[in-house]
């Protein structure tokens, strides 16, 4: 029955996507014909779940600066580095490599010495991307301002130095919000508050305090002071606004919402919302993937089976008990989860080779 | 017997962390001439049995449920898969019942409750949600995507 209704008012059956504004740092849209909870989702894995790249490690041979060894990795950190096509790097954690390598690690060095009498400023630019890297894009510092110069390290004077090497790794935002690629996200629905999900304040009236009319001086760019200010969105053009003394429909739930996508420069932010809903896939296809493999789960558990790939024997004794569960289980499927079923075992050892 | 006694030999050479284990087993399968690999398995099962970690497993039913009034317990997630799962969940039409609950925002842990009718099973009712869901993200990406090819085919 709900299914037909849904086919009766909405003209385009299914999720529709209207584009409003793009470019190489924002992307402005209405996703239509989805449930609250599928967006709030898809909000917050673009915020949060997005995997980049981000110095994550800082080795500092020389610092002779006024800032403090600490100050400078902290501002380190939050360089943006190039993470388009990401998937080519693996996280650290299930690299193969002991420490790092240039699967899972991008290096990044720097060195800096002030000899003239005027303050030398060291930039992003300065950073020296380590050749060892999946393609020659990744890592490299985002540089967007018209100088080529990129983010502010520190200020030397004569004589300072800084020796730095720098070890970039995959992470996501939940982690650090360095890795954040989404500088900001908003997400808005109901621009008329029809549906009362907000408990809008005001003094004595309502509409004489929210709506048209009220003088406000405009402080920026130029005060002013603007008579009709609208204190609402600029989406509420675009939605039908609540007839006079409409009862409240409390059937009605939320269908539009308006996301406005701001790139932090790393990927591009058409980008963040493909690899966001990939990674929310990944999420699924992870636990469908657990259920499959323990399908008794209140029952018998089945207990360690044959690897299936190496039915041949041979790597067995070489392998010490690694399975190729543990590689697969680690890469994609199961996202941030270090250790799976098979990962750890028994027989002691088999863990160092993995991560 | 001899292969009991076989079993035990090798146990006790988990025991010195000897890294030979596995070969203990193999020989078994050699005189067994072609035998399939599977049967091995079960001699495997028996040792590694106790020692092995349940922990990692991601989804767990809870306790006191039915087949078609089940808990699960999702580790490593949150509201982000939880209220999505939840809302599609609930649009299954064998589906009565459908919540989710984070129990303590401090452990990474998420609950889910299905109740379905007779006419399906819990676990089928989860694994149907995961993989509709799957679908709509399918659907939704690829809309984003052509919405995205037409904008830029209109600004230029």
């Amino acid at each position: 029955m709900e299914y037909d209704t849904m086919m009766m008012d909405g003209e385009s059956l299914g999720p529709s996507v209207k584009i409003s504004a793009a470019d190489n740092t924002h992307v402005d849209f209405e996703l239509s014909n989805v449930d609250l909870s599928f967006a709030n989702s898809l909000r917050r894995v673009i915020q949060a779940e997005v995997p980049t790249i981000a110095i994550d490690l800082v080795e500092i041979e020389a610092n002779t600066s006024v800032l403090a060894d600490e100050f400078i990795a902290h501002r380190l950190g939050l360089i943006p580095l190039d993470s388009r096509e990401i998937d080519q790097l693996n996280y650290t954690r299930d690299c193969d490599c002991d420490q790092s390598c240039g699967k899972c690690t991008v290096t990044l060095t720097l060195h800096a010495k002030c000899s003239s009498d005027e303050v030398m400023k060291v930039y992003a630019r300065d950073l020296i991307v380590g050749i060892d890297r999946p393609n020659n894009h990744i890592g490299n510092p985002i540089i967007t301002d018209p100088e080529g110069q990129g983010s502010l390290i520190a200020k030397l004077r004569k004589g300072q130095e800084l020796k730095i090497t720098c070890i970039a790794k995959k992470g996501i935002a939940k982690e650090h919000a360095k890795w954040a690629p989404t500088a900001a996200v908003g997400f808005e629905y109901d621009p008329h508050n029809k549906l009362h999900h907000l408990d809008l304040w005001y003094e004595t009236d309502k509409v004489s305090e929210w709506s048209v009319g009220i003088p406000t001086i405009r402080l920026f760019p130029p005060p002013r002071l603007t008579a009709g200010y609208r204190p609402k969105s600029k989406y509420a053009e675009w939605e039908e606004p609540p007839a006079e003394g409409e009862p409240f429909d409390y059937d009605a739930v939320p269908n539009r919402f308006y996301f406005e996508v701001e790139s932090a420069g790393m990927i591009e932010p058409d980008a963040i919302i493909q690899e966001g809903i990939k990674e929310l896939q990944r999420k699924l296809a992870g636990l469908i993937h657990g259920l499959g493999e323990n399908d008794d789960m209140n029952g018998d558990y089945d207990g360690p089976r044959s690897p299936d790939g190496i039915e041949g024997g041979a790597p067995w004794q070489d392998q010490g008990y690694t399975t190729p569960y543990a590689g697969a289980g680690n890469t994609s499927a199961w996202g941030g989860g270090g250790a799976t079923a098979y990962g750890t075992t028994p027989y002691g050892n088999s863990g160092s080779a993995g991560w | 017997m001899p292969s009991a006694t076989k079993t035990r030999d090798s146990s006790a050479e988990d025991a010195n962390m000897e890294d030979i284990t596995p070969p203990s087993a193999q020989p078994v399968v050699d005189s067994q001439e072609g035998g399939d690999p599977m049967e091995e398995d079960g001699e495997d099962n028996e040792l590694g049995e106790e020692e092995e970690e349940e922990e990692p497993q991601r989804v767990r039913i809870l306790p006191g449920s039915t087949s078609t009034a089940a808990s699960f317990e999702f580790l490593k997630e949150g509201h982000t898969l939880g209220n999505a799962l939840r809302y599609i969940i609930m649009k299954n039409p064998d589906v009565e019942f459908c919540a989710y609950a984070i129990p303590h925002p401090s452990e990474d842990k998420m609950n889910l409750r299905i109740q379905t009718y007779d006419t399906t099973t819990a676990t089928a009712a989860l694994e149907k949600g995961l993989q509709d869901l799957e679908d709509l993200c399918d659907v939704v990406s690829e809309e984003f995507w052509t919405q995205r090819e037409n904008f830029m085919a209109a600004k230029h």
